[in-house]
């Protein structure tokens, strides 16, 4: 059996129930497996809250609404980047097997966007090089978003949570 | 030649995804500027003047101080969002 590319670029949706049958089928000894999987909110960046019953409220009350991104991304310096953090990852938190799918062009509010999938020993490696490897895409990996909807189009950049949830990890 | 790719509203901006222009003299990144404003809007260069985008060369994160060579390429990055 073929490896599994580590990292993949794609225009194309992904399938994660066959994700997961590739991952685990090249990983027989790991004993914990995390999926992240990102979608597209139907809700503008600034508004996402922590507050889930601030969000209902809001939700309720907003007549506005996400149609798609525009995902844009730099061929080669982008799956070069992506490599890195999961290099980094793989030599914090070792794991077995991994896959990082990110999506780019157009994507639809509840569309899939980013899969992050981890197969390690035990369950510690995995949740933490997950939760590294995705704070690292939003901070460092070479992706645009563009939001387009009710207020019209806008770039996003980097939010000042993912920031801050980046940098925590050089004090860890 | 140098090629410079530009990325996300920097590109909206440009009005093109890249451009190839003649090395001259440009020793760094920055210096590319000049040479640039002959083939973009000028509205990109202000935009660029502060130099908050980013910048990479051959694939690499790099300063706008980094070193150019001929047959390099350069990206022009505003910052990211992905995730």
């Amino acid at each position: 059996m073929s490896k599994l590319a580590e990292v993949l670029i794609t225009e194309d949706d992904f399938d994660v129930a066959q994700e997961y049958k590739k991952l685990c089928a090249s990983a027989p000894k790991s004993g914990a497996v995390v999926f992240f999987v990102g979608l597209v909110r139907d809700l503008y960046g600034e508004d996402v809250s922590g507050n889930d019953t601030k969000q209902a409220s809001d939700d309720q009350m907003s007549e506005e609404s996400i149609d798609y991104l525009e995902l844009q991304h730099y061929p080669g310096m982008t799956e070069s980047l992506c490599q890195q953090i999961i290099d980094e990852a793989r030599e914090r938190f070792p794991f077995d097997a991994i896959r990082v799918v990110h999506r780019v062009g157009k994507i639809y509010a509840a569309e899939q966007i980013v899969l992050v999938a981890v197969a390690s020993r035990h369950r510690d490696n995995a949740f933490q090089a997950a939760q590294y490897i995705m704070d690292y895409l939003k901070t460092r990996a070479t992706l645009w978003k563009k939001e387009v909807g009710t207020r019209g189009e806008s770039w996003l950049g980097v939010k000042d949570k993912d920031a801050v949830a980046a940098k925590s990890w050089a004090k860890r | 030649m140098v090629k410079i790719l530009f990325f996300a509203n920097l590109r909206d901006i440009a009005k093109v995804d890249s451009l190839e222009i003649n090395l001259g003299g440009a020793k760094v990144v920055r210096d590319l500027l000049v040479s640039m404003s002959e083939h973009v809007p000028n509205e990109l260069i202000d935009a660029l003047a502060d130099e908050t985008a980013m910048v990479s060369v051959n694939h690499k994160y790099a300063g706008w101080d980094g070193v150019i060579n001929d047959g390099d390429e350069v990206g022009i990055l505003p910052p990211v969002s992905g995730g």
